[in-house]
Parts: C-alpha cells; structure tokens; sequence
C-alpha cells in the first residue's frame, strides 16, 4: 500500500500525465482507498482550473515577411537597434541629400559675395572729400574757359 | 513535441544556404507559438510584438548553431523565453529571479493551502486577468515553468530540455511553483482560498 506523502507526491506528475502505468496504478488505487487523498487530489484539479486557454494572439498581417526582411537586411534586433542607426530607406535618403547640397551651395554664395563686396570697397582707409570752395572755384574756372571758347567762336563767325 | 521535422531541417538549411522565403515559412509556422507564450512576459501588444520578432532574429543569426537534436520549435521556445526575461529586466519588471534564494528554495510546506476553482460565472478574460496577476507577481523560474506546462501544455521532458535542467528539477520547480500560485492567490483574492476541503 501506498503512503499518503508518496502518493500526494506523485499526484501533479499523474495529473499532468507524465506517469507510466507502472507508476500511475499503485496511485489510481491508493486515490480510491484514500478520502484525504483524493480530496488533496481534487483540489489539485481547482488550481488547474486557473489557467484557462486564452483566446489566441494573432500575429499582425505580413509578420513572418517583415522579420525575415529585417533578419536578411542584416537588422539585429531591439537591443542593437539604440546602439546603431537603423539605415535610411531610400526616399528618407533624398532630403539629407538636398540638405547638404543646399549648404554647400550657400557656402559658395557667400565666398563670391565675400569677394565682391571686397572689391567695391575704397582702396584708402581715410574718407576724404574734396571742400565746397575749391569746388566752386573749379566749376568757376570751368564756365569762364566755356566763355572764352563761346567768344572766340562767334568771331570767327563774324568774321 | 516532435524532434525537428524534416521540413523543418529543410527549411533550416535552405535559410542558412540564403534562401528568404524559406526563413519567412520557419516564421509563418511558429509565429502563433511565440506570440502565445511571450504574452505571458508582457504587459501590451506592442511588446508582444517587439519580443517576438527580437526572438526570431536572434534565432536568424543563431541558426547555423542549431544542432537538429531538440526540436526545432522548442530550441525556438528557449530563445522566446530567455528574450522575454531579457525584456522583463531591461525593464526592471523581473521579480527575484535567482535560483539558489534561499527563500525559493524553501519548501513550499508540501501542498499549502488549497484554492478553490473559479466561480462559474466568472467569465473566462477576468480568470486569465486574475491568472496573471498572480503570475506576474511569481519569481520568474515559477512563473516559466507555469507558463510552459499549462498553457503551452509542455510535456516534462521538453521543458528539461528548453530550460537545460533534469526531469526531476522540472518536477520540484513545478510543484514548487504552483504552491506559490496558490499562495500568491490566496493572498491577492482571500475569496478563492475560502474551500479548503482535505
């Protein structure tokens, strides 16, 4: 006859059939003699009753052909993914492209604006200008030579 | 569970020779079993998802290591597990995990106290939601060996074989494991522990 601690032993192996026979018939008879046993038994078979099957989880349509691209696009994993930059898929490659070629077109903008603006500036550092006396006595000057010219002019038509 | 198929070593070598479509068919058929088991390690869908696909990549760049002499599903399983653990303490979700605690090591006094069944009434997602609230709060060596056994319904041998530990541990870590479900559910639900019989 079976022991009760032997048996009580046995019953979650019995219960998730995993016994042979050879082991599994001493129980079966010890659990029909034994009240306490059995009952111990019974309980066993309320704890399973906790783990009902739950409704299936379906994987997302197209699961299997999105991991087997990433696993033969080289793609490590979670972990690797925040150690290293995941590559750009190529339209996201355009706009770093434009970016940088916008730069370097403003680079160039501006060193040919740089030497322009050099060349504009005065060659002197001073800023001098010539005084509005000497500038009228040059207009001056100017007019009287004009005169004499005119005159000169109409005597050779008098004559 | 079935030693590797030979359409499963098929598709194996067919996937190391280079062949994507091969590999995304070893997805399709084991996509369903991961899904199932991880979802017992994670709080939402999208973590689901994300264990599961870091499951089969990490089986991707292991696949020239796998020997053919356990299944191909459960050497797939042990990796699903161990990237859920992974998961759990990269989230700081993972409760006492060691082995060697002296306190899980401890007997759970034989059988403890019993729990009676869920009510009739219960519908069956508020059951799940109390299972695993009682789960999630299990030292995780518990809460896999529950898992593995009662909802993916594991014979003992292959979860020897995808935990790497003997028969007789998978018997003590699983009787152990469901004293502590009972305690732990005595504890967060005293109702269900009110039928004690023996």
């Amino acid at each position: 006859m079976m022991e009760c601690q032997n048996a009580l032993n046995l019953v979650p192996s019995y219960q998730d059939g995993e016994l042979s026979e050879v082991q599994a018939a001493p129980l079966r008879q010890h659990l029909l003699d034994c009240f306490a046993c059995r009952e111990r038994a019974k309980a066993e078979v309320s704890l399973k009753r906790w783990f009902v099957p739950e409704p299936a989880v379906a994987a997302p349509t197209g699961f299997a052909a999105h991991v087997a691209r990433r696993a033969f696009a080289g793609d490590e994993g979670l972990r690797e993914v925040t150690l290293r930059p995941r590559a750009l898929p190529a339209s996201d490659q355009l706009l770093p492209f434009v970016l940088k070629l916008t730069a370097l077109a403003a680079a160039v903008l501006m060193v040919l604006a740089l030497a322009l603006r050099s060349r504009s500036l005065p060659e002197s550092d001073s800023l001098e200008a010539t005084s509005l006396s000497e500038t009228m006595e040059y207009m001056q000057a100017l007019n009287e030579a004009e005169l004499e010219t005119g005159l000169d002019l109409n005597e050779r038509d008098e004559e | 569970m079935q030693p590797a198929t030979t359409e499963d070593a098929d598709l194996v070598r067919e996937t190391l020779e280079g062949n994507q479509l091969s590999f995304q068919l070893l997805v399709e058929r084991y996509q369903d079993r991961m899904f199932s088991v991880v979802r017992h390690y994670a709080r939402s869908a999208v973590e689901i998802e994300d264990i599961v696909q870091e499951t089969f990549l990490k089986a991707f760049r292991r696949l020239d290591s796998f020997q053919h002499q356990s299944s191909f599903s459960t050497w797939l399983y042990r990796i699903a597990v161990n990237t859920a653990l992974d998961f759990l303490k990269r989230h700081g979700r993972n409760p006492v995990t060691a082995v060697e605690d002296p306190e899980l090591m401890q007997e759970s006094g034989r059988y403890g106290p019993g729990v009676a069944a869920p009510d009739k009434g219960l519908e069956r997602e508020e059951i799940a939601r109390i299972t695993n609230e009682v789960l999630e709060g299990l030292p995780e060596i518990f809460r896999t060996v529950l898992v593995l056994r009662e909802f993916e319904e594991m014979s003992y041998q292959d979860m020897a074989d995808l935990l790497g530990i003997s028969i007789g541990t998978v018997e003590s870590r699983l009787f152990r494991a469901r004293a502590k479900f009972r305690d732990a559910l005595i504890r967060l639900h005293p109702e269900y522990g009110a039928h004690e019989e023996a």
